[in-house]
């Protein structure tokens, strides 16, 4: 690990650059995008799960009295996107930008109708019929392993997607030497992301320079303009990809959506801009939603308490079609990688799939099945030391793994963490809850509870771990370019993209730290695939990690010419120069220096200053792959909880997080994206459920029965924090952006095992599955 | 997520709004708040042809006048906080109010909006349920009186008819020995409920003379419980039989289940709720004496 | 369509709208002021909340024709350019914000409150507090940080007033 010379603003709590126009309302979202002569979107969507679709009809809008334009399938002759992952285990499909033949769930956008402005456009669409003849639902995993019932794509042997596994050690062994054997079933609800921003695209093709610019609300620009080059035949090179300020990401705008691929279709066929802004609806029905599992575990554990083996059955409601770039694959694969844990044992096998129903499709939401393993994972420790007599911490202590660096049963190899430390450290700020829980069990009215979930998360992957996958995103590196201008201010070009993690502030620090300047002065961009170097963008916790590492890279290759410069006019040795306060000085003089904007104009106007042999010029790039099997942080959650047994309602009292990601860029920064993440996590423990009805036709499609957290809910989130740099990357930093969505519902769920002496085995924990659970209790 | 289109007119008084009403049937709605009118409007689940905006028309004062509340179909959910009549008189309308909502919708939220919309859970209905108010209705035809137990026929539909406007509602004053109590479970702060119950009660020498017991969730509209309310009269304020109250509350319904919670947690919850504001009310009693 | 005059931010407008035109949608467009985010259009997250006669309102429920001579403040108005409203500043100092796409919304809701705090000339409790944001959804922060920046505010107030 290189780190930073003398770090002065890497670590401090610098305030954030982008919230004044942020706070001001300056900032510009998707629908603050104005082009001339602009066409409005409205999508006639399905309105029945699964059906063959007989014809459109759009006879209605001869009348309206506006003008409008109709495009279906047929129009767009067979454009589809593509997310298949190449082994012979995953059955091939397509999502059609368009419905084609088919609708495969209520949402899946079937017609395209354009007028002048948006309320038109939905006046509009609502004059379009879509003639169709019901087919079948497929509406649960048990329904998708039915072989009665129809596939959902012509040539598919039956509706698993893909089905694969993953093992290592001698199971047989363990199951011998095993005292004990634990076996339990655990689910975790279907949910959707909701950033509060909406999706949004606007398309424009300028005929004088041939560019099609496409605007869209995105965590990756350069993934966007590659998915939709190869899609719409179109030149890379011709094609600028912007995403604006976005309303929060989380990975819902980590996928690359059939709307993209229309709007910029449709800027071209009509030779006007075009504009589409998803409502909250539309969102709620047809972006993607999350979670939606079913794991079976079996534990093998020796008698005194050790962890020896585990087996797991994991299966995935994908809902209708494969997202892309990281497929259908994706997220039942996590489950399968993940599940061993922070735990020393080597005997593993799991056998994981992917099911096709009619329902919105599955896409890499916040943790990205890592809050549902972990989830299994943790409620099984609990599980397996409630039957073994053993104390919840104490039993895990025995099982944590501590020495580093550590193979795991699948090969993947765990850096240095604080797993038993982060461990004892949450021990002793629960003791007094803790005590006030075991004292609660003398009331069968009011249960205090204290659960913690136990974790580490491996982020900021390289590329061979893209590459084993097979799927249509093959890497994970992040791309900075730095440069410096005659006055000494520094441009980050950063491959990443920015939507609330602080990045045009972080990534300053960073960049400052290297250059021996301000952070004021280096001005972050981002967004924009024009000016920013090819990189896969926001997502996979890898912000502080990866673009950190580009940026110090690029930005210490600046710093050396500088110091060369410096060298020169001083006299002196470059390594006997130190950058730092907006000066090059020497370290055994700092009276004598030269200021940093003089070096600067020296490398760019002034050339015959520079050294002998030097080039002009003041730019440097770099891009940053992730160590091959990433860096893993670790945390504990906690919860307490108190329940009025009666009523089932929870109070969740107290919250805390003992994380460590290695190095922190920016503390302030850091403990708000844990805070955030938590609170989401909370969400999908309690409140988020995404449902369907029997026919897969959506129940919760507005705020009034989609719920999230609210701020009366939430307590006061503790966050402390345990740094074990790790040398697997350029300043120590490991992943942190979705770990804190990753505990909550385990920590939860032990929490309420806790309270009421029962196993939970579900989510979401919601007054009515509080109350049930408390029925041993209630009637006693 | 727009609405259609519609036409718009304001009102500059009752007989401007009823005349308007009268003239566009029922393809013509009130507005006032518009916090539950509108979302139904951007949903396109409402589309009505004319809106009549009736915020100008002097329905906003709360009147104590011979032996009746007057609420004018105007006064905003904020109101009922600051006003110390209330919380003497109508306790459990109090605690019903806190749980509308959130500070915006309370601030332009109307009772007349409230009522008009009639959701099954709401609060508003289910206090006017309980303490038996009228609702003062006008139209062309002139003005006419419709009690609250006929007022609420279904999930979101009342007796209004088109040409209809509600100008107020009147809650008839219990006697100074009264007071009550409504408790509400529902998923966050300001959701619907799941189930609520209210309690109203009269009292004399430590017994309860009358009662009164409203719930919501267990139908489409909120329910009294006459045989209930017979059962609690005699009984004694420091020890009310309210966990009998609840359970002979629950044994009688058969509410229907939904995505958030079934039928079984929903009777399980009117039981509880039933037997803690019985408790409540009869405590404020006790305090009141 | 309907012609009305609007005054926003101290700017009067004489427009034509259809009634049916959402306030918000005209805040943004016909007067150019894009701190007005719409993130559901039913009432339910607070994103699009902006001063009607100094009073918080969503603008998503509200139609411009209704706004006829009262006088309306986005967030725009509230701090101007600099975000130099007390509670603007504290968001920025608590870390009240990330994506930032709610916090205009936050931001008209809680001034209010602050302003009220400030003139009773007490701290409220946390629940208080959280009970009034408890219309608007973030799904960024956790909260936390807005809790911090409304106590700032007060506090920064509070203190001020006691010189």
């Amino acid at each position: 690990m290189v780190q930073a010379e003398n770090p002065r603003h890497i670590g401090a709590r610098v305030l954030r650059f982008e919230d004044d126009r942020l706070l001001s309302g300056a900032a510009r979202y998707l629908d603050d995008i104005v082009r001339p002569n602009m066409l409005h979107l409205s999508l006639v969507r399905a309105q029945v799960a699964h059906a063959t679709i007989l014809g459109i009809d759009s006879s209605g809008l001869e009348d309206i009295g506006f003008p409008t334009q109709v495009f279906t399938a047929e129009d767009l002759g067979g454009l589809a996107i593509k997310a298949h992952q190449d082994y012979p285990q995953m059955q091939y499909s397509e999502q059609p930008v368009l419905a084609s033949g088919k609708m495969r769930f209520v949402g899946e956008p079937v017609v395209a109708v354009l007028a002048d402005d948006p309320y038109k456009a939905e006046d509009a669409a609502e004059l379009v019929f879509v003639d169709y003849d019901p087919l079948p639902v497929v509406g649960t995993m048990d329904q998708a392993q039915d072989p009665s019932l129809p596939t959902l794509f012509d040539g598919w042997k039956s509706n698993v997607i893909v089905e694969r596994e993953m093992k290592g050690g001698d199971l047989d062994k363990a199951r011998a030497e095993a005292a004990h054997v634990i076996r339990r079933t655990y689910s975790t609800q279907r949910q959707a992301g909701v950033p509060m921003e909406c999706r949004g695209v606007v398309a424009e093709y300028n005929p004088s320079d041939r560019v099609l610019t496409v605007w869209s609300s995105t965590q990756f620009p350069h993934i966007v303009r590659t998915c939709l080059s190869e899609v719409l035949g179109w030149p890379e090179s011709r094609l600028r990809v912007i995403a604006p300020d976005v309303g929060g990401g989380f990975g819902v705008k980590g996928q690359v959506y059939v709307e993209e691929v229309l709007v910029a279709w449709l800027a071209v066929k009509t030779g006007r801009p075009v504009k589409w802004v998803e409502d909250r609806r539309e969102h709620l029905m047809a972006s993607i939603h999350a979670r939606d599992h079913l794991h079976v575990l079996e534990a093998y554990v020796s008698a005194d308490g050790r962890l020896l083996g585990l087996t797991a059955d994991v299966t995935v409601d994908n809902g209708a079609y494969s997202t892309y770039p990281f497929s259908s694959a994706g997220e039942p694969g996590m489950v399968g990688k993940v599940l061993p844990g922070p735990y020393d044992f080597q005997a593993y096998h799991a056998v994981y799939r992917a099911v096709a129903t009619n329902k919105c499709s599955i896409g890499t939401y916040r943790g990205v099945a890592r809050p549902s393993a972990v989830f299994s994972q943790e409620r099984l420790m609990d599980d397996i030391a409630e039957e073994l007599g053993l104390d919840p911490i104490e039993f895990r202590l025995k099982n944590i793994i501590r020495k580093f660096p550590y193979k795991n049963v699948l090969g993947f190899s765990y850096d240095e963490g604080s797993y038993a430390e982060s461990l004892e450290k949450m021990r002793d700020l629960l003791a007094a809850d803790r005590a006030e829980a075991e004292a609660s069990k003398n009331s069968k009215t009011r249960r205090v509870g204290v659960g913690i979930a136990c974790f580490i998360e491996q982020t900021a992957h390289g590329t061979p771990d893209f590459i084993r996958r097979r799927v249509p995103i093959e890497t994970g590196y992040i791309a900075a370019r730095v440069e410096m201008e005659p006055d000494g201010q520094a441009i980050v070009d950063l491959g990443m993209q920015n939507h609330g993690q602080g990045l045009e502030t972080t990534m300053a620090q960073v960049a400052a730290d290297a250059l021996g300047i301000e952070p004021k002065d280096v001005f972050v961009r981002h967004g924009d695939t024009l000016m920013t170097p090819y990189s896969v963008g926001t997502w996979g916790s890898r912000g502080a990690a990866l673009g950190g590492g580009a940026v110090h890279t690029a930005a210490t290759q600046l710093a050396d010419k500088l110091r060369a410069i410096a060298a020169h006019l001083l006299q002196a040795k470059a390594e006997d120069i130190v950058l730092g306060g907006g000066k090059a000085s020497l370290k055994t003089d700092a009276g004598r220096f030269v200021e940093i904007r003089r070096l600067a104009r020296i490398a760019l106007r002034n050339a015959d200053q520079m050294p002998e042999g030097m080039v002009p010029g003041l730019e440097a790039s770099f891009s940053q792959d992730g160590p091959a099997d990433g860096t893993y942080s670790n945390a504990v959650h906690a919860a307490v909880v108190e329940i009025d047994v009666p009523t089932g309602k929870m109070k969740l009292r107290r919250f805390v997080v003992v994380e460590d990601c290695g190095v922190v860029l920016n503390p302030m920064i850091a403990d708000g994206q844990v805070r955030g993440g938590v609170v989401q996590g909370i969400g999908s423990a309690m409140l988020e459920h995404f449902v369907y009805d029997a026919e897969c036709q959506p129940l919760t499609t507005s705020f009034a029965d989609y719920l999230m957290p609210q701020a009366p809910e939430i307590p006061s989130i503790e966050v402390h924090h345990i740094v074990t740099p790790t040398p697997l990357t350029p300043l120590g930093a490991k992943g942190m952006g979705e770990g804190g969505a990753i505990g909550p519902a385990a920590a939860i769920a032990n929490a309420v095992s806790d309270a009421l002496d029962v196993q939970v085995t579900s989510t979401p924990l919601n007054g009515n599955a509080i109350w049930k659970l408390s029925a041993g209790l209630r009637d006693a | 997520m727009r609405p259609a289109s519609f036409e718009y007119h304001k009102a500059a008084d009752i007989e401007d709004a009823v005349r308007l009403l009268a003239e566009f049937g029922d393809e013509g709605r009130p507005i006032a708040g518009g916090q539950s009118l509108v979302p139904m409007m951007n949903l396109r689940l409402a589309r009505p042809g004319h809106l009549v905006d009736i915020n100008a028309l002097a329905l906003d004062k709360i009147e104590f006048d011979g032996g009746v509340m007057r609420v004018g179909a105007l006064v905003r959910h904020e109101r009922y906080a600051g006003d110390p009549r209330i919380a003497e008189h109508f306790p459990a309308l109090l605690d019903a109010v806190h749980w509308i909502g959130h500070p915006t919708i309370r601030r332009h939220g109307s009772i007349g909006g409230s009522l008009s919309h009639a959701d099954p859970t709401a609060e508003l209905p289910a206090a006017a349920v309980l303490y038996d108010a009228t609702m003062i209705v006008r139209s062309l035809e002139g003005e006419r009186r419709i009690a609250a137990a006929d007022f609420f026929e279904s999930a979101y539909v009342t007796a209004l008819q088109p040409g209809d406007l509600l100008v107020a509602v009147e809650f008839p004053i219990p006697p100074a020995n009264s007071t009550g109590s409504f408790m509400e479970i529902g998923e966050r702060r300001g959701d619907f409920a799941i189930a609520s119950v209210g309690a109203a009660i009269e009292f004399e020498g430590g017994v309860i003379t009358k009662a009164a017991i409203v719930c919501c969730g267990a139908d489409l509209v909120a329910i009294r419980a006459p045989d209930i309310e017979a059962f609690l009269i005699g009984k004694p304020l420091a020890a009310p039989p309210a966990k009998e109250a609840g359970a002979m509350f629950a044994a009688e319904v058969e509410p229907s289940s939904d995505h958030v919670a079934g039928a079984e947690y929903k009777t399980a919850l009117i039981g509880e709720l039933t037997q803690r504001a019985v408790e409540a009310a009869c405590a404020r009693a006790l305090e009141r004496k | 369509m309907t012609n009305i005059t609007l005054e926003v931010n101290g700017t009067t407008k004489v427009l034509e709208v259809e009634p049916r035109r959402l306030l918000a949608d005209v805040l943004r467009h016909e007067f150019g002021f894009s701190g007005v985010h719409i993130g559901c259009a039913h009432g339910a997250c607070g994103c699009c909340t902006v001063h009607i006669d100094g009073v918080p309102r969503l603008s998503c429920l509200t139609f411009a024709v209704q706004c006829e001579g009262k006088a309306i403040q986005t967030v725009e108005g509230l701090g101007g350019p600099n975000a130099e409203h007390a509670l603007q500043q504290a968001f920025k100092s608590e870390h009240g914000l990330q994506c930032g796409y709610c916090t205009p919304g936050f931001i008209m809701t809680l001034a209010p409150f602050v302003g009220e705090m400030a003139a009773q000339k007490r701290m409220p409790d946390e629940d208080e507090i959280r009970e009034a944001m408890s219309g608007n959804v973030c799904r960024c922060t956790g909260y936390h940080g807005i809790v911090a920046a409304v106590r700032k505010a007060i506090g920064d107030q509070l203190a001020e007033g006691g010189k």
